[in-house]
């Protein structure tokens, strides 16, 4: 029982420390969205992981499935653009995968791949369609790659970010074909995805606070 | 009955939309519609948490329809069929169909207790009436004709046809019985569709006087066909809503604009003073001054509130009323034991002269801001809340007789209670005047000092500038029979090309000082004049280029792929611009005007122009500099402009007589040039045409204005239109189509007006050597 609620401390570490990168380059996602979308991608997520912070503040979880699927509901309701049934629908499924599973870095790689499952059927997104999907795809692959080869939950957290960040800098001269910013065709070509951006931040964030 | 659900980003759009489509059903039919929109009422978003609750509260056993905008919007009710129960999640159904318009269609159809799929796919087909009318969409799908069934012929007498709320009527009533019901137009020879459908029967777009022919087959077809001759004979179940002016027959058009020119009823003489002869002050003097101001306020806000465009000259009505230094001062002599009616005369006498004092033109003219508040509360506090000083005959609409005619009054000005307006001062430019005109009331202006006793019955005709006290009413009423029968004419065949009948085609467009015109206006192919001081004429501070931009995207919006010409600021003269002030002038029309304002302060004129060079890169846009005299100042104006983006053609106005003398000097790099006669025929005839002594000099059938558009048509090797008040007089415009103009700009309930009287015109018939050798502007119409 002492495990689990370690567990539950880091994946709640994970989640405040999340809320506060979002928080602190909410002005910069907004800006990305700004040239492709419709400006709102910062202040929504920031909007959304506030209000994880305040049920964190609130509410103590004995699991970490539990913990997660709170956070993903709270996303759907909260965030308001695609990224709330996005985000929210990760953090489902990603936490229904891990109930009831110990946590090796084996079964957390499974749950966020249930997780971006997750993203893949809401969004119906595939690779260089220049969205978060371009972000989580390698990240995945690298994750395994890292666990397969022996690494442990840190060195695969921190290859899943680094592949994270190289999907997200790959967005920037792709067309968009999903979502808002497909709007603009061929104007889109030239920014990098905010989706893909704000993935890697979580990314990076896990690699900081999970291991 | 389904359930339906609305799932938007915004509270506002999904209620609205809900409101919309509400209308088309009875309350006791309506199918039970839960909206699941914006995180909260003004936070844009979608909430799948709140989608799935809205699906469980819309749920019935029938089924419940998901109606959605985009984006998150899909994924969200997606994820919410995830939150609920399976079995309920079965029968939910997220439909790609366009929100409006298949909202309207889910509705109606719902109603009638139409299964799940029926609803859906008529929700589906939400776009057909829009693409059929449109002619940009598939195909209608053609329906077995009823062969064997009974048939029933009846004529539509909606005044706007069987537009949808009729024709969700009819929808419904026909879905209630057990029959298969097809209508065919028969004057167009649409259909036959399926009368159940309520896209189906939108896309016959029948109008009024059409002949529809239903027929039905089906144990209840002969009910049924009954049922449908009782709704036609009731107007498909359509109030027909009085229209301003109530007593000359409803105009066309939603927004105002009758066009008939011509106006009878008794006169109700406005002298701009309210009689306080009668007041008697009592003990709290300072309350009721309080009463009052809060009753003038809540009028204010209200007006304020219901006329964005006009807003500015209410919210600074508001300011000056609600002064509180002001009112300060006034209850300090009120506890002193002073009549509230003189003191707040007084007060407000004052503060009007100090404003007619100033230099600054805008400055001036708020007086009249002045005195309108002043009259308000005095109304109030003498009990006299009625806009006029005379109490008028319940039924019959009656004829406002005023020295001056503001804004404000204008704007406010009762449909229902009066016919017409008719303006002693002189002037057709004024604010006041162009407010009126925008809502189509009937008006004349420049009547002058004439002897009207209160009561007695005038008419006035505008297009022949008369205005008589006792008429013949009988014959007033046939004119008025003739100007709505025209009318209705003209607005059938709006959007029909003015072509005559010797074949020219004479581009007709709308001039435009607010949306409003923009959007009321029928048939226009464009805009010839955006008035841009109108546009932001109630605002203290100059628009940003990026609120220029908004504007103008607003005005072409309304008037989707159609070329807009946008002035450039045209200030100066009778047209103050309060973020402009200019220096008091001896002789304002004389001096620095239009373009020649910018000259020694261009930055305003820059900025203006930087809007109109992005906008340009989004629609059709042309622009055009006012008051251009010389070719230096076109050259001056052409450089800051700077580069011209793809497609943005640039022209002049031409109203001194100098440019259009020599207008040849002045277009080699332009690609047209509009005329504005109201100024060029004031400046030809050397008339002030607000001073009433003189007005009547300044004709703009004047052979003299006349032969100076001849020689700017022959000699500017441009294309050459017309912008002002001659443009939008029928019988004017004729002569200058005869003249070779190419392009009329007239106000919105003229277009129409002046496209059927072009195309009822044979120009080879029209002596033009003979108008332009006549001796005066009577002598030009007398040769019409």
């Amino acid at each position: 029982m002492s495990n689990m609620s370690k567990e539950v401390e880091s994946f709640t570490d994970w989640l405040r420390d999340s809320a506060q990168v979002l928080h602190d380059n909410a002005a910069y996602l907004t800006e990305l969205d700004s040239a492709i979308g419709d400006a709102d991608h910062g202040a929504n997520m920031d909007r959304g992981f506030g209000a994880v912070v305040a049920v964190l503040d609130e509410t103590s979880f004995d699991t970490v499935d539990e913990l997660l699927k709170k956070a993903g509901m709270t996303l759907v309701s909260k965030v308001g653009g695609a990224s709330g049934p996005l985000y929210g629908t990760f953090f489902l499924r990603f936490g229904t995968a891990l109930a009831g599973v110990k946590l090796t870095p084996a079964a957390i790689g499974e749950g966020l791949r249930a997780g971006v499952g997750g993203i893949l059927a809401r969004g119906k997104a595939e690779i260089g369609d220049k969205t978060m999907y371009d972000a989580w795809g390698p990240a995945l692959d690298a994750y395994d790659t890292a666990v397969a080869g022996g690494g442990d939950l840190a060195a695969a957290l921190t290859a899943a970010a680094e592949a994270s960040a190289k999907g997200r800098d790959a967005t920037v001269p792709l067309e968009a074909r999903k979502g808002r910013a497909s709007y603009l065709g061929e104007r889109s070509v030239g920014h990098q995805d905010p989706g893909a951006t704000s993935t890697t931040l979580l990314l990076e964030s896990a690699a900081r606070t999970l291991a | 009955m389904i359930g339906i659900v609305v799932v938007s980003h915004s509270h506002a759009l999904a209620t609205a939309a809900v409101g919309l489509a509400s209308e088309m059903v009875a309350d006791g039919n309506r199918p039970a519609i839960v909206v699941a929109a914006g995180l909260d009422e003004t936070t844009f978003g979608t909430d799948a948490v709140a989608v799935s609750e809205a699906i469980a509260a819309a749920d019935s056993a029938d089924g419940v329809l998901v109606l959605l905008d985009l984006g998150s919007a899909v994924l969200s009710a997606e994820l919410a069929l995830e939150f609920i129960d399976s079995e309920v999640a079965q029968r939910v159904r997220l439909t790609s169909a366009p929100l409006v318009e298949g909202l309207i269609a889910a509705v109606v159809t719902a109603s009638t207790g139409a299964s799940l799929d029926a609803v859906a796919a008529e929700a589906e087909r939400g776009l057909a009436g829009k693409q059929e009318h449109l002619g940009d969409g598939p195909a209608a799908e053609p329906v077995a004709a009823v062969e064997s069934g009974q048939s029933l012929e009846v004529v539509v007498s909606n005044q706007h046809g069987l537009h949808a709320r009729p024709a969700a009527r009819l929808v419904g009533l026909v879905n209630t019985f057990d029959a298969r019901v097809t209508v065919t137009d028969v004057d167009t020879d649409h259909g036959p569709v399926d009368a159940g459908s309520l896209s189906m029967v939108a896309t016959l777009n029948a109008i009024r006087g059409h002949l529809l022919r239903f027929a039905a087959e089906g144990p209840e077809a002969e009910a049924a066909l009954a049922a449908i001759q009782d709704l036609a004979t009731e107007n498909f179940g359509d109030d027909e809503p009085a229209r301003f002016p109530a007593r000359l027959g409803a105009a066309e058009g939603d927004h105002g604009g009758s066009g008939l020119d011509v106006a009878f009823g008794p006169a109700v003489l406005a002298s701009g003073l309210v009689d306080v002869s009668g007041y008697v002050a009592g003990d709290n003097e300072s309350a009721r001054l309080e009463a009052a101001v809060e009753a003038v306020a809540e009028e204010l806000r209200r007006l304020r509130d219901a006329s964005p465009d006009l807003a500015g000259i209410f919210e600074a009505q508001l300011a000056l009323l609600t002064d509180r230094q002001q009112l300060k001062e006034i209850r300090e002599v009120l506890v002193r034991g002073a009549s509230a009616v003189n003191v707040w005369q007084l007060v407000f006498d004052r503060l009007a002269e100090r404003f007619e004092q100033l230099h600054d033109a805008y400055q001036r003219e708020r007086a009249q801001d002045v005195r309108a508040v002043r009259d308000r509360v005095l109304r109030h506090l003498t009990g006299t809340t009625e806009d006029s000083p005379i109490e008028i005959e319940a039924d019959q609409p009656a004829i406002l007789v005023v020295p001056e005619l503001d804004a404000a009054t204008a704007a406010m000005l009762d449909g229902q209670r009066f016919a017409g307006v008719a303006v002693r001062a002189a002037g057709a430019t004024g604010h006041g005047v162009i407010v009126a005109r925008s809502r189509g009331i009937p008006l004349i202006t420049g009547i002058g000092d004439v002897d009207v006793p209160a009561g007695a019955i005038v008419a006035f005709d505008n297009r022949k500038g008369s205005f008589e006290i006792e008429p013949d009413v009988e014959q007033v009423r046939a004119t008025i029979a003739e100007r709505v029968a025209e009318q209705e004419e003209a607005a059938t065949e709006a959007e029909l090309p003015a072509v005559t009948i010797d074949g020219r085609t004479v581009a007709v467009l709308v001039n435009v000082g607010t949306v409003q015109d923009a959007l009321a206006v029928r048939g226009a192919e464009g805009s010839g004049l955006v008035r841009t001081e109108l546009l932001f004429g109630g605002r203290r501070t100059a628009p940003t280029v990026a609120e220029q931009v908004e504007a103008f995207r607003a005005v072409a919006a309304a008037l989707p792929g159609k070329p807009i010409t946008i002035r450039t600021w045209d200030v100066g003269g009778d047209k103050p611009l309060p973020f402009l002030p200019l220096d008091h002038e001896d002789n304002p029309f004389l001096g620095e005007r239009g373009l020649r304002a910018f000259r020694r302060r261009p930055e305003l004129l820059r900025d203006q122009l930087e809007a109109v060079r992005q906008i340009a890169a989004e629609i059709p846009v042309h622009v055009m500099f006012p008051m251009v005299t010389t070719a230096d100042e076109v050259a001056w104006a052409l450089d800051e402009l700077g580069p011209r983006p793809d497609g943005l053609k640039v022209g002049i106005m031409i109203e001194v007589p100098a440019a259009a003398l020599r207008v040849a000097t002045l277009t080699a790099d332009l690609d047209f040039v509009s005329i504005g006669t109201n100024d060029l025929t004031q400046y030809v005839t050397a008339t002030d045409r607000t001073n009433p002594a003189v007005a009547a000099l300044a004709d703009g059938l004047d052979p003299a204005v006349l032969q100076l558009v001849d020689h700017v048509v022959r000699n500017a090797g441009v294309p050459v239109g017309v912008c002002g008040d001659l443009a939008s007089n029928p019988q004017a415009a004729v002569i200058l189509a005869a003249l070779g103009v190419h392009e009329l700009s007239a106000i919105a309930p003229q277009v129409p007006l002046v496209k059927a009287r072009l195309r009822q015109a044979d120009l080879r018939l029209i002596d033009t050597a003979a108008v332009l050798a006549a001796r005066d502007g009577d002598q030009v119409r007398a040769l019409l």
